[in-house]
């Protein structure tokens, strides 16, 4: 196998696997056949071709499912480096942490209002998706674990040893709190979310009804052609 | 129609091709203005065979894997047909100024947004 087809068997995975049985070895030889002799690579051209070709197939649900999981994991990653610092009061419920960059702030906030606003999208683009299909019931469940993998966040982040200052005579005075605690918790919702973006691709990789290959088998009698 | 569509239809004129051979035709129809990437093509043909425009016509094996020839299908020789002599119409409103006074409103109802 040469590097470059080794190269364009990887990027036909973008395509779901019920498709890739049926058309990526015919899509192969064309990929091959259109590349300039020498290459190794696929042409960037290609590449997207394959990627949006791939993502059209797997659908709007797959999409918003894949969009929702990813953020969801990103925000549990955010959390865990958040508990690694040295926190900032939160502003209108949303936590920072001393000294952090503001794209790294906005890119976090954005992120969070985009997994709010995709929540309802990707329940109601999977149940339509899926209706009349043995796995109807299989969605809500994997959306609501979804919902709770993001709430138990709050309560996982443990809290920071206070430090007093003593002196003779007066006693104690609480003086601040050590930081920062790392939550290890937070790995743990991580790989929750990748579990759930996983199952949620499974549950999805079936062939949408609608959808129709060109099969040999069901060619009409008539002489294809031009006229 | 979008234009790369017309030129999929219009390279299986001649007879059913497989997918580099379109790729080939309909840069070579367009006067290389239209090089469609593999995935594209496949996407096209996925939605005009589900239209039934296109159809799959002969699987042979070749160096070991399937070369599936796609065709044109009466009806999709008809669409491609209608395509062609839309546009012949309203080519016709620019080279033949005489009949834009006579068409009237044809202009309107075909000119492509």
């Amino acid at each position: 196998m040469t590097p470059l087809e080794r190269r364009s068997r990887l990027l036909l995975r973008a395509y779901p696997a019920w498709y890739r049985r049926e058309r990526a070895g015919e899509m192969l030889d064309t990929l091959l056949e259109a590349s300039p002799p020498g290459r190794s690579w696929p042409t960037l051209r290609d590449t997207r071709a394959l990627v949006l070709g791939g993502l059209r197939v797997r659908g709007v649900a797959w999409c918003l499912s894949m969009l929702w999981a990813g953020l969801g994991a990103a925000g549990a990653g955010y959390d865990f480096i958040l508990s690694t610092h040295v926190p900032e009061a939160a502003y209108i419920g949303l936590p920072s942490w001393v000294g952090e960059p503001t794209l790294i702030f906005l890119a976090g906030d954005l992120g969070a209002m985009a997994w709010l606003l995709l929540t309802v999208p990707v329940l109601v683009a999977g149940l339509v998706r899926l209706r009349r299909t043995d796995w109807t019931v299989s969605w809500p469940v994997a959306w609501v674990a979804g919902l709770v993998l993001a709430f138990p966040v709050a309560d996982w982040q443990p809290s920071a040893p206070a430090v007093y200052a003593c002196s003779k005579g007066q006693g104690c005075a609480l003086t601040g709190y050590r930081y920062p605690v790392v939550s290890w918790g937070e790995l743990a919702v991580f790989a929750g979310w990748l579990a759930l973006g996983a199952a949620m691709t499974l549950i999805l990789a079936r062939p949408v009804r609608r959808r129709r290959l060109p099969d040999a088998s069901r060619r009409s009698s008539q002489e294809a052609g031009g006229p | 129609m979008r234009e790369p569509t017309y030129f999929v239809l219009a390279s299986l004129l001649d007879g059913p091709l497989h997918g580099y051979a379109i790729l080939r035709r309909t840069e070579e129809l367009s006067g290389g203005r239209v090089r469609l990437a593999t995935g594209t093509l496949y996407t096209a043909l996925d939605r005009l065979t589900a239209e039934g425009y296109v159809e799959l016509v002969r699987e042979e094996i070749v160096n070991g894997r399937a070369r599936r020839s796609y065709g044109l299908t009466s009806s999709g020789a008809g669409a491609l047909r209608a395509e062609a002599s839309r546009m012949a119409e309203v080519a016709r409103l620019v080279t033949e100024p005489g009949r834009r006074v006579k068409m009237g409103g044809i202009a309107r109802k075909t000119s492509p947004a």
